[in-house]
């Protein structure tokens, strides 16, 4: 058969799982050769489709009797491939556990199952005043199990925190197949805080409370219009050095607003070389006041037209541009790569006129979209694969733009994860001794490394392996990461 | 530096001195719950404290950091300490992009000369430590937060990268100095609350905030327990609710009302010295506005007792509410009230305090309280607790009273903790013993 | 199927949360991404398995995801492309076979419905005896026989109805198979409507069916044919503007200079293709609006939501009815089951995804539901009548905005 996963496995899986919780037809299997990054694609030996811990933990403890691996996928939606499938292994799907399982105001939390989306947890309380406050712009379509793996941020970071400041309590199943709970109000290390953002290698989160944010007395968006990204950069700098902590800065550039037009039509100001979306939230009389400054900033800075949503719909037709980015320049490239990298906020100048010389250089067109708030790039690097060549140049200037930012303080992803697709870039920014001290983290929670394998880390040891002797790729690693072009 | 008192064999002395780190013979003052070390090396950069760790290494030798030692005394003492790495002149700030909202410092620089060096430049770290003289990597390891935890977290959400050393001498890093990172694993968060059990914290990196433009506080004096008509001091451990139309709202009403309140406070804290009296809430509110929305909250808690508002905090803001004995209590947010009234019904001279809105509470108790009423009370809280959906655990207790009762209680995540112990400290020589089930 | 078309997807997975099939089962294989991976392994060489045309089957053909989708992938012509291949190279079941030749012998020919009609009438009492059945036999056809709604005395249209006032445009009307044949009520409120609003309406009687259903099931050929048996009846009847009033049809209509090549195409493009409340709001009012006194749920026709993006005008039109309290109903994106044929060859998901919509239907605490497309009137009709919940009135818009401009107290 197509798989390489052992003889016995499957009918082993179906002792604790339904038939049709179980894929092995070929064809079934490969839908789910890839995530959201395409470019990496390995057909999983198999699926499931648990309903519950139970079920994940029953598979995870097969797994460990057969001494496969294994990867969990919430929707499939991640941009390093962190949940690239293992061809001798099982892809854990998590997208049938999507029960929100309480709702509790009065403690500020809801408790759901990780197959949850990202925007139903804020859809559940939103009447209720309040909202889920990480907001990646894939909201939508991403779980939170995938958010918890990822440590996800989004716009609205900048001023609330990522994934791992409103995760409060969740329930794994550990790498060897127990389900064990971490709680932030724990005694000891801080576990919680460790697994949040593992991708997937430390275990599969089964249950996640999560904190509610009660909702702004008022929101305020602003659309600021500048003739280059220079002006808008220094309103930014100019914004946040004047005190004001908005609760989103957001940033593109001419092409990526070129690619946002034609993709939902979001009439950005004419001619703009750049636009700035600020958003501002909190108390009537602080909003008020912060909005007075921060337009008069923008018109200090240059901004040509300024425009305030007056209503949610205006403020979601603003958003609906920027949010919409990504998948948008497809409109305007037959390829595309989706980089993503930080630098500190005072370098973006510099970087990002770095990169366009890299861009000129290579004859690669960059489309810049960013969270310039807390200086998180997102490149979208555009290439046509039909051009010979274009493909391995675009490859170039994303890598180079990612030494860019560990060049100057940042760092290597922001919010999409290492996964499969940027552990080779680890030692850039991480020394021997870092990386072999995140793996005594691994091994602690999962010593046969079952769990993800082959994803964050570079040629890791095996947990029994005297540190010191380094061999070469490690059989563990390289079979299940198929083709890579 | 003259030679040590070499009671451990000149061959051991020998080598930390060859390290270059200044060396002395520990005092009784250096003592680490109790237990005396031989030496203390006072080392200056990350590389002296690596040096000074493989010699450890070479010669078995247990080594606990510290810090301003504000907080030496909390946790049970280490099984064994020969060596303590005095971080008191790991005091430089590294780094202070004030444009970028970050500063990078050495670990053992205190909190308070790094609040003057932000201040300068009108940013603050938003993290309110309960205690004079405590360092930052004290702060991290020991995890106190203080009020606006609330508002802005704990260090573990205000930590953006971190180097240690480990047991062996290995020097590594996580994080960095960008707010927002994700990559590899976070070593820092696992650092936090570690109590030196896993390796020496040397630098941090932290996010900051802008000092807000102004502050208020909003203190309401809630009424004694029996007064009739309150539901603020029934003492059945149950989350209360108005008794009969027209009578004030109890404390969990109000603690959610506060919570809940647009006008955004950045902490809500209660003091309950004795169950005699009733608690004091006080509010704090940052920011542009602070005065009409300090209004707002006062409107809304004049329902509950007599409320004003300040432009300084109350004489207890921010600080333990005892020394020697201290315990946390942690439930949800919205059983403070139920936690409060179940510490303060169990017929002790409890005094209570910490942050309404997050449910993170500390209680005191005189230390001269007695072993079995100490224990008995640990118990009977717990229980009371565990209905609540909390626990209880015990951050320092004069070793009498502490070796009656289990400091932590059920935490089930323990195999794992043991398990990171294992790996970070497999010759247990870091501070051994001195965390969670004797990690 | 195009791989030009399959490449402009970028896997970002925007369409998996407005997918029927993903929404009840989340499997990727029955989601767009996936079904479109499934299109991709077809073109570059994997034989089509009964498995991939399985979930090809699966799909309602909603659109849900063409709104949703950020690149701007054209699965709607994507679906329709592979079900034509499916047609041409995959062998069905008999029993399969054999039901798909029963509706499409049946539901496009408006004659053969109406001899249909008097056994429904016959079977209405008995349906309740015999579903159980049916239901083991075949479910396609204990969901056909739930399906069909009590049917009312026929109406005659006139070829031509006068503008009440002054004429401000001449429109011909579509008058449906489906919609014709079981609702005819909701064709004279059209035609009514149209009048009061100031203009002349055309109804050709030699107009048959528009040819929706079998493009949606992949019947190419038969499709084409009526397409341009409809576009002819229109040029006879010398209209520029063709008035829709069922989401399926009118959706199918500005798709025909697609679907027609040459000559055809040309005249396609001639033929303005509306619907009613697309165009009544283009219109402006000119008639008085009287108060009507209702709280109502309006539901999203897919094939007006999201195949023609019409989801601000029905609601506009509702609102602007003095009294009237216009509800949303949640999850409203997501397809009701009904996708034209779908609830006849895939009973249990459409079933499934009716007994959802009820749900939340019902949760608005409505008066009357309104619904511009029959499919999902008779599909949501049903699966309330399932949940044993006291019937909900269900109403074309047609039918709310005659009451309110005739004055009648309430929606017959």
């Amino acid at each position: 058969m197509g798989t390489k996963t052992p003889d016995g496995l499957v009918r082993r899986l179906l002792e604790s799982l339904d038939h049709r919780a179980v894929i092995t037809d070929p064809v079934r299997l490969r839908t789910y050769e890839c995530d959201g990054l395409t470019h990496h694609r390995a057909t999983p030996g198999v699926v499931v489709l648990p309903e519950t811990a139970e079920q994940i933990a029953a598979v995870v403890r097969v797994c460990n009797e057969y001494g496969v691996p294994f990867v969990a996928r919430g929707a499939g939606t991640g941009l390093s491939g962190g949940a690239l499938p293992r061809t001798d292994g099982v892809l854990i799907v998590t997208s049938r556990m999507r029960r929100i399982l309480s709702v509790d105001v009065a403690d500020r939390r809801a408790v759901v199952e990780p197959g949850v989306t990202n925007l139903a947890i804020t859809e559940a309380v939103r009447d209720l005043g309040y909202y889920y406050a990480p907001d990646p712009s894939s909201q939508q379509v991403c779980t939170i199990g995938g958010n918890v793996a990822e440590n996800s941020g989004g716009a609205h970071c900048l001023k609330y925190g990522f994934t791992v400041n409103h995760v409060l309590a969740l329930e794994i199943v550990t790498p060897d197949g127990d389900i064990v709970e971490l709680s932030n109000t724990d005694p000891g290390y801080d576990l919680l805080g460790a697994f949040v953002g593992s991708e997937g290698t430390l275990g599969i989160a089964t249950k996640i409370t999560v904190r509610l944010t009660r909702a702004p007395e008022t929101v305020t968006t602003l659309l600021a219009a500048f003739d280059g990204i220079e002006q808008g950069g220094q309103a930014v700098s100019a914004i946040i050095g004047g005190g004001i902590v908005p609760a989103a800065i957001e940033m593109m550039d001419a092409l990526a607003i070129e690619a946002a037009e034609a993709a939902v039509a979001c009439a950005y100001p004419e001619g703009a070389g750049a636009v700035l979306i600020v958003e501002l939230d909190g108390p009537v009389p602080e909003v008020t006041h912060q909005f007075d400054e921060v337009t008069r900033i923008c018109r200090e800075n240059g901004a040509f037209e300024l425009r305030v949503a007056a209503d949610p719909a205006e403020r979601a037709a603003i958003w609906k541009g920027r949010k919409s980015a990504f998948a948008a320049v497809g409109r305007i490239s037959p390829a595309y790569i989706v980089q993503d990298g930080v630098v500190p906020r005072t370098a973006l100048p510099e970087v990002l006129a770095s990169i366009d010389r890299l861009s000129r250089e290579y004859g690669i067109r960059v489309a810049n979209v960013f969270h310039a708030g807390d200086g998180n790039l997102h490149p979208l690097v555009l290439f046509d694969d039909a051009e010979a060549g274009a493909g391995e140049r675009a490859e170039l200037v994303s890598g180079k733009i990612l030494d860019l930012c560990v060049e100057h303080g940042g760092s290597i992803t922001g919010e999409h994860g290492v996964g499969v697709d940027k552990s080779r870039y680890m030692p850039k920014m991480f020394s021997d001794n870092d990386l072999d001290t995140m793996q005594l983290v691994r091994c602690a929670f999962d010593p046969r490394g079952l769990s993800n394998p082959g994803k964050v880390f570079p040629t890791p040891r095996l947990c029994g392996e005297v540190p010191g002797v380094r061999k070469g790729v490690h059989p563990l690693v390289e079979s299940g990461q198929a083709e890579q072009f | 530096m003259d030679a040590p008192h070499e009671t451990g064999g000149a061959p051991l002395a020998g080598a930390l001195h060859r390290t270059g780190v200044t060396i002395r013979e520990a005092g009784p003052d250096d003592a680490v719950a109790g237990v005396s070390p031989r030496w203390v090396a006072l080392p200056e950069n990350t590389g002296e404290v690596a040096a000074l760790m493989r010699v450890s290494a070479e010669h078995d030798l247990a080594v606990t950091p510290v810090g301003g030692g504000t907080r030496l005394h909390w946790g049970p003492p280490p099984e064994r300490c020969d060596l303590l790495i005095d971080t008191c002149c790991l005091n430089q700030v590294l780094e202070h992009a004030s444009g970028d909202l970050v500063v990078r410092v050495q670990a053992g620089l205190t909190m308070d000369s790094l609040a003057e060096t932000l201040a300068a430049e009108g940013q603050e770290l938003s993290l309110d430590v309960p205690l004079d003289g405590a360092t930052v990597g004290g702060v991290l390891a020991t995890a106190v937060a203080g009020p606006r935890r609330f508002r802005h977290g704990t260090a573990r959400d205000l930590l953006i990268g971190v180097t240690v050393v480990l047991a062996d001498g290995t020097t590594a890093k996580s994080g960095g100095k960008v707010v927002k990172n994700v990559a590899g694993y976070d070593l820092g968060k696992l650092f936090t609350g570690s109590y030196g059990t896993l390796g020496v914290i040397t630098e941090a990196a932290f996010r900051l905030h802008p000092i807000p433009d102004d502050r208020r506080w909003i203190i309401a004096e809630l009424p004694a327990p029996g007064t009739p008509g309150t539901g603020a001091v029934r003492g059945d451990g149950r989350p209360d609710a108005p008794e009969r139309p027209g009578s004030p709202p109890g404390l969990d009403v109000l603690a959610a009302e506060l919570a809940a309140s647009q006008a955004e406070p950045s902490a809500i804290e209660v003091d309950w010295p004795d169950a005699r009296g009733g608690p004091v809430v006080a509010v704090l509110v940052e920011g542009t506005a602070a005065d009409a929305r300090a209004r707002a909250v006062r409107d809304l808690m004049a329902g509950h007792g007599t409320a004003r508002i300040t432009a300084g905090p109350p004489g207890w803001w921010g600080t333990l509410p005892g020394e020697d004995v201290l315990l946390e209590v942690r439930v949800p947010p919205s059983r403070a009230g139920g936690a409060l009234r179940a510490i303060m019904a169990r017929g002790l001279p409890a005094h209570v305090r910490g942050s309404l809105a997050t449910a993170a509470l500390q209680v005191t108790l005189p230390p001269d309280v007695g072993g079995s009423a100490f224990a008995e009370f640990v118990s009977r809280v717990r229980d009371d607790l565990g209905r609540l959906g909390g626990g209880l655990t015990v951050l320092t207790a004069p070793q009498e009273l502490a070796d009656r009762v289990d400091r932590w209680g059920p935490v089930g995540a323990l195999p794992l903790l043991r398990r990171v112990k294992e790996r970070f400290d497999p010759g247990r020589r870091m501070s051994p013993g001195r965390s969670v089930g004797g990690i | 199927m195009d791989p030009e078309l399959i490449n402009d997807c970028v896997h970002c997975g925007f369409c998996l949360p407005t997918c029927p099939t993903y929404v009840l089962w989340g499997e990727e294989m029955d989601s767009p991404r996936g079904r479109i991976h499934l299109m991709r392994q077809h073109v570059e060489g994997t034989p089509l398995t009964p498995e991939m045309a399985g979930h090809f089957d699966a799909c309602l053909g909603c659109m849900a995801c063409v709104t949703a989708c950020p690149s701007g992938v054209r699965y709607d012509r994507l679906i329709e492309q592979t079900r034509a291949e499916v047609e041409r190279t995959h062998v069905r079941r008999p029993d399969d076979r054999a039901l798909r030749a029963v509706v499409f012998q049946l539901f496009p020919y408006p004659r053969r419905l109406r001899a249909m009609r008097l056994p429904l009438r016959l079977s209405a009492g008995l349906r309740r005896r015999i579903a159980p059945r049916l239901e083991r036999i075949n479910p396609s056809m204990a969901a056909m026989a739930e399906l069909a709604p009590a049917v009312p005395a026929r109406v005659r249209l006139p070829r031509r109805v006068e503008a009440r006032g002054r004429r401000r445009a001449t429109v011909g009307m579509l008058t449906g198979c489906v919609q014709g044949e079981f609702f005819p009520q909701v064709n004279a409120a059209t035609a009514r409507v149209l009048a009061l609003e100031g203009c002349e309406v055309v109804i050709p009687p030699s107009q048959g069916c528009c040819g929706a259903l079998s493009l949606h099931s992949g019947l190419q050929g038969q499709a084409e044919r009526f397409a341009r048996r409809t576009i002819a009846a229109f040029e006879r009847a010398g209209v520029d503007t063709v008035v829709v009033n069922a989401a399926g049809c009118g959706s199918t209509m500005k798709e025909y200079a697609e679907i027609l090549e040459g000559e055809w195409a040309d005249r396609a493009r001639a033929i303005r293709t509306v619907d009613l409340t697309e165009y009544l709001a283009e219109l402006g009012p000119a008639a008085e609006r009287h108060p009507l006194p209702l709280t109502v749920a309006y539901h999203d026709a897919c094939h007006l939501a999201h195949a023609q993006g019409i989801r601000s005008q029905p609601r506009q039109l509702l609102t602007a009815i003095p009294d009237l309290e216009l509800r949303e109903i949640s999850e409203s994106s997501i397809c009701c089951g009904s996708a034209g044929t779908y609830n006849l060859f895939q009973p249990e998901a459409a079933r499934e995804l009716g007994d959802r919509k009820a749900e939340r239907v019902l949760a608005t605490g409505a008066d009357l539901l309104v619904s511009a497309n029959p499919g999902c009137t008779m599909q949501i009709t049903s699966a309330i009548r399932r949940r044993g919940a006291g019937a909900l009135p269900v109403a074309h818009i047609a039918q709310v905005l005659d009451a309110s401009l005739r004055g009648l107290p309430g929606v017959p």
